[in-house]
């Protein structure tokens, strides 16, 4: 690397040149090269953690580099802002989307113009985004109110909105983790429009199997350094997969050993209507002691209020819950959690735990705890998992929202898993690993699999496909809340899974 | 936030030194003086003087310092009540009333139940029925809050109005019980005297501070130690996660506001077994409501605490009342600006101790190519 | 019972939501950009005896307005400082700024205390228009301001809804994110809102003191009309126009105590009747409380929140 320089006979539409950021504790990139050619669309592949998004966000002026250069068509830039960075034509679509729910389409993409007119006229406006829109290949109406739209429509609002702007460099953040597959593909048909309108799109991703075939470049990080760069067709998938990790990867799955036993979890016909609509409907199953049940599909189809309805905060509008041949609907979570169940949260913070208290305190949230609370044992158990899972802390009584992502959900699973009393042994998890870096993933893996192999009855709800399909030993596919495809996990075809996700099955 | 080559930051501290905990409430106390003596300059008083002189009518005499302690009495009480609410983020700021109405409830038992009953038991039956009407009186916000999640804040705030008007009513308005009958004069019957205290000796401070200070202690243990605080502490951190265990939010929600309205009701019931013994719009003029708000602020809502803060600022309102008398009167009202620039002294100072402040040069970005 | 009487008394129910209009378009400014400022009984009493003070020392109207205005912007001010930029709890502070400008109002006007107002603020003579029957008085009898604050209201709504600083304004009150990724700062849109919104708190306080009040007394001046004005924040669901609407309806059960009085109607104790505004307040929330009403009202989704730039 480092051989193009500006002025050559190649311009470079955007570089970064040996660019350093730190964070206090982490060095989030190191003297980092890249570039990108105008009307190309370069990805930017790594794992979680790995200093991807620091560099875009370096590269869109949200962060200052410590070091190094950002260079725009071969000149410097300092960038101080995103704005400066949209100023350079440079804008970034982050992966939680940045939008006003109550205002409407053409509002939220004009909001913050330049050259807005003092007063406004709302036909006006949606004339012109309406404008951009068409041009690019995006079907959007400018009145709809952007609260009541689909993920992959306030995509398309994040897009035109900077396309809008004048954006020429485009960076998009993960841009598919919360689409289902068909949505993806209308994504890319974007991508393309915009490529052959001369505008340049960097994708930001860590999946590797999905970028691959629309880059014309892919840039591998790895710890904060480029491990790699390579041109379409200079590489497969595997040689990708060691510039990213940095060795031979385990993918196997992990099955359940030995025989699956009795069930502990079953559903029958459960069904949730919320103000008229169905959330769930008719999803019935059953989870056995020593095996793990996955449920994929995409973010917003279900698995919230099914992880709620099994953990009984709430309570279904039809069918049945049972833990241990025991009906639990409706009975409440301190009752589900008598009959046998403990339950692990998408959002471990704030749900799972609570922020501002310490490990300690966290610990005692699902006891049993009298009149006094008894936090003597609660310390000593906290100080054993420290040990154990190598909890990395200052102490037992640190605040939980201290803690990295990786400690804190080790905190949470150690609770659910080992505390939450003898007669627990269904465990609901949902998203577990998500935010986590390798090895973070890898450790909270090895727990669900030792609890697995335990004799638990384990639901694993997660929108990230991967995991379910190297956790699970039955795989089932949520679809606007129905059970749309099922599969046992050595007899899965992952395709069908894909386009169950996206209701086409 | 930039000036010329200087970049000036607030830095989340990591662990906070403990002489800050005492230094961020004796500075606000510090500068509140300053504001204050603005005032009084401004108004042709002498700082100095003044401030001297409240210092030694407030506190550094035996009758001022019995004076402070008998008019921080309630004070603790309506402190504790802001406290306990305001540890939950349950802002009721309706104690003000809540007192009014334990007043007017702990008159009525003390005029009507006491009667036959030893001093033993009517006073704490008189404390008891204040505590019950103070409660009561916060039931509607309480209701609304936990059941609809209507803001108590406006609500609660209200009702210190209607309150008021209540006891002007009852004083002024009618003839009804509340009225001395012997006397043409408006003014309060007085409570059988079995549930009266007396004072220690010639003081002006009553048994009923004992009453006060325990409580605040036993608070103080119950939170730390109990399930209930222990609920709290986890419902006011993040009540997704209360909801995640099973807490009720509803009824922690109601419990704390009603227990809040009973302590500040418990602060109209002392200022009746004590100094007042009857329904007296005496109450009206003293604000001890609002000033309890401040006491459990700037006592960071930790309930020892608040009996520091509460008798620091009885001090204040002792020592402001005798400057009233004097051949250059000083306005009593100095006592509620003082305390009002300590409290934002102390929201600012706060800051400060949470986070650092940083003041770096602006380094140049190095270019390496 | 005379009908000129409730002429009457519609026609000063106009003329006191003058106050209550003024006072809720400087909360809703203030809420809109996510900032809430509970100091408005605050400032409204310092606006007041300001403008008392002022008005009695130089006799001057305009000088004592002005300078309510400017009592109002240091408070809300304040205000800024300790929530935006210290990042205070905006509850406490407001709370705290309530009870500094109960007892600094106390404090400086304790000389003139029940003193009659020295200056008054006329109101115009429309001619033929006030000579209309009962129209006359209740519309065309007020003075300027009055007039002037129902042309903000309007203002203030085509603001909000129509020009791009009321875009970005009401994004701020939303999605404060959205507009700090914009590179425009929130802090900023805050501040400048808040200041205004003081400032006209500041007006509402001196008007009253100067049209409306009689005499100075702290203790009756204000009479938690700043808290009325915060519940008329909800009632008008944050638009500025609705306030009208709300601020005569509240204004009515201001009034009706006096003229019931006046007139030595008893039907009530006037203790009684004098809960009216606060008894109809609350009852306004309550109906407002329901989860159908509060859809409807649709508050600022980051109303009392600290912005902090999620940066890692």
């Amino acid at each position: 690397m480092g051989s193009h320089r500006s002025g050559g006979a190649t311009l470079f539409a955007l570089s970064a040149r040996q660019v350093t950021k730190r964070f206090p504790g982490v060095l989030a990139n190191d003297r980092v090269d890249f570039d990108l050619l105008p009307g190309e669309v370069h990805t930017l592949l790594g794992e979680n953690g790995a200093g991807k998004s620091t560099l875009a966000s370096v590269l869109c002026g949200l962060y200052k580099p410590d070091e190094g250069a950002v260079l725009r068509n071969g000149t410097q830039v300092r960038l101080t802002s995103p704005r400066h960075g949209l100023q350079n034509g440079i804008a970034m679509v982050h992966q939680h989307f940045r939008l006003v729910d109550r205002f409407s389409v053409a509002e939220n993409v004009v909001l913050g113009h330049r050259k807005l007119p003092f007063l406004l006229r709302a036909n006006d406006l949606e004339d012109q985004v309406g404008q951009v829109a068409e041009r690019f290949g995006l079907p959007l109406d400018p009145r709809a109110v952007v609260g009541e739209l689909s993920a992959g429509q306030r995509q398309r609002v994040e897009i035109v909105k900077a396309l809008y702007h004048g954006a020429e460099i485009l960076l998009l953040d993960e841009p598919t983790a919360l689409l289902a597959p068909p949505e993806v593909e209308k994504l890319f048909e974007t991508v393309r429009a915009m490529t052959q309108a001369g505008k340049s799109v960097v994708f930001v991703s860590h999946k590797l199997g999905e970028v691959v075939d629309i880059s014309d470049r892919v840039t591998v990080m790895r710890d904060g350094r480029v491990t790699g760069s390579v041109a379409r067709g200079e590489a497969d998938t595997r040689k990708l997969a060691e510039l990213m990790v940095g060795r031979d990867i385990d993918l196997s799955p992990r099955r359940s050993r030995g025989e699956a036993r009795e069930t502990l979890l079953s559903l029958s016909n459960v069904g949730l209507t919320k103000d008229g609509v169905d959330r769930i409907s008719q999803v019935s199953f059953a989870v056995r002691a020593g095996e793990i049940v996955g449920v994929a599909g995409v973010s917003g189809n279900g698995q919230r209020e099914l992880a709620e309805i099994v953990a009984g905060l709430i309570a279904p509008t039809s069918g049945e819950v049972s833990i241990n041949g025991e009906r639990v609907n409706g009975v409440g979570t301190r009752n589900v959690r008598k009959a046998g169940l403990a339950y692990v949260p998408e959002d471990r913070l704030g749900t799972g735990l609570a922020p501002s208290l310490s490990i300690v305190d966290n610990l005692v949230l699902t006891r049993d705890r009298g009149f006094l609370v008894d936090r003597k044992s609660a310390h000593l158990e906290a100080e054993a998992f420290i040990k154990q899972l190598e909890i990395k802390t200052p102490s037992a009584l640190t605040a939980t929202r201290k803690l990295s992502g990786g400690n804190s959900q080790k905190v949470l699973l150690a609770r659910e898993i080992f505390t939450a009393g003898s007669n627990s042994r269904v465990l609901v998890v949902c998203s577990p690993t998500r935010g986590l870096d390798v090895g973070a993933v890898e450790a909270v893996h090895k727990l669900l699999d030792e609890a697995r192999n335990a004799g638990k009855a384990i639901l694993l709800i997660s929108e990230d496909l991967d995991e379910v399909l190297t956790l699970a030993d039955k795989i089932l596919v949520l679809y606007r809340g129905s059970v749309v495809h099922e599969a046992t996990g050595d007899q899965v075809d992952v395709e069908a899974v894909g386009l169950a996700m996206a209701g086409l099955s | 936030m930039i000036i010329g080559n200087l970049r000036i930051e607030l830095e989340p501290r990591l662990s906070t030194p403990k002489w800050l905990y005492a230094a961020v409430p004796v500075l606000s106390l510090l500068f509140a003086f300053v504001v204050g003596g603005v005032f009084l300059a401004l108004t042709g008083h002498s700082p100095i003087g003044t401030f001297s002189l409240l210092i030694e009518r407030g506190y550094a005499s035996t009758k001022g310092i019995t004076n402070t302690l008998g008019s921080a009495t309630p004070l603790i009480c309506t402190g504790l009540a802001a406290a306990f609410a305001f540890r939950m983020n349950l802002f009721n700021i309706g104690e003000e009333g809540q007192m009014y109405l334990g007043m007017i409830g702990s008159a009525w038992a003390g005029i009507v139940l006491a009667g036959h009953l030893p001093s033993f038991a009517a006073v704490p039956m008189v404390l008891l029925f204040g505590a019950l009407s103070g409660a009561l009186w916060v039931l509607l916000p309480a209701v609304l809050r936990a059941k609809l999640g209507t803001s108590e804040i406006v609500s609660s705030l209200l009702l210190n109005y209607v309150a008021l008007n209540l006891v002007n009513y009852f004083i002024f308005g009618s003839r009804g019980m509340f009225r001395d009958p012997t006397t043409s004069f408006p003014q309060g019957r007085l409570i059988e005297e079995s549930a009266r205290l007396g004072s220690f000796g010639t003081t002006r401070t009553y048994p009923t501070v004992l009453i006060a200070v325990a409580l605040a202690i036993g608070l103080y243990w119950f939170m730390k130690r109990s399930n209930y605080g222990y609920e709290t502490s986890v419902f006011a951190d993040s009540p997704n996660t209360a909801r995640y265990a099973g807490m009720s939010s509803t009824k922690l929600t109601l419990s704390v506001l009603l227990f809040s309205g009973a302590l500040a009701g418990l602060a109209g019931s002392m200022y009746v077994v004590g100094p007042a013994g009857k329904v007296d719009p005496g109450l009206l003029q003293i604000g001890l409501g609002y000033a309890g708000i401040v006491v459990a602020a700037l006592a960071r809502y930790n309930f020892v605490a608040v009996i520091l803060t509460a008798i620091l600022f009885a001090g204040l309102r002792e020592g402001g009342a005798s400057l009233q008398i004097s051949s250059n009167p000083v306005p009593i009202s100095i006592a509620v600006v003082l305390q009002g620039s300590v409290l934002l002294f102390a929201l600012g100072g706060e800051v400060f101790r949470r986070n650092r402040l940083r003041i770096r040069r602006i380094q140049q970005v190095g270019v390496v190519s | 019972m005379n009908s000129n009487v409730w002429i009457l008394t519609f026609a000063d129910a106009i003329s006191i939501a003058t106050t209550l209009i003024l006072a809720t378009l400087g909360a809703i400014l203030t809420e809109r950009s996510g900032v809430i400022n509970l100091g408005v009984e605050g400032i409204l009493l310092m606006g007041a005896v300001t403008a008392f003070l002022v008005s009695d020392g130089t006799g001057n109207l305009w000088l004592a307005l002005f300078l309510s205005v400017l009592v109002g912007v240091a408070m809300s001010a304040v205000h800024a400082t300790l929530t935006i930029t210290l990042r205070a709890n905006q509850i406490v502070a407001g709370l705290a700024l309530v009870i500094f400008g109960n007892g600094l109002s106390q404090f400086i006007g304790k000389p003139v205390e029940g003193k009659t107002r020295p200056v008054t603020i006329e109101p115009l003579k429309l001619g033929p228009l006030s000579d209309i029957p009962v129209l006359g008085p209740i519309l065309f009898g007020h003075d300027m301001f009055t007039y002037l604050t129902w042309a903000g209201a309007l203002l203030c709504s085509l603001y909000l809804n129509r020009t791009r600083p009321g875009l970005v304004l009401r994004a701020t009150g939303d999605a404060p994110a959205t507009v700090d990724a914009q590179g425009v700062s929130v802090a900023m849109i805050r501040f400048v809102h808040t200041i205004l919104g003081g400032a006209l708190m500041g007006l509402a306080g001196g008007w009253f003191m100067l049209a409306r009040g009689t005499a100075w007394s702290q203790a009756a001046t204000t009479n938690g009309i700043g808290w009325i004005a915060l519940s008329l924040v909800v009632f008008a669901a944050w638009r500025p126009l609705r306030a009208i609407a709300g601020a005569v309806l509240f204004g009515f059960t201001l009034q009706v105590p006096f003229t019931l009085q006046g007139q030595q109607i008893n039907i009530l104790p006037p203790e009684i009747v004098q809960m009216l505004p606060y008894v109809a307040t609350l009852f306004v929330l309550v109906m407002l409380s329901t989860p159908r009403a509060r859809r409807l009202l649709g508050a600022p989704k980051m109303l009392g929140q600290p912005f902090v730039r999620d940066e890692r």
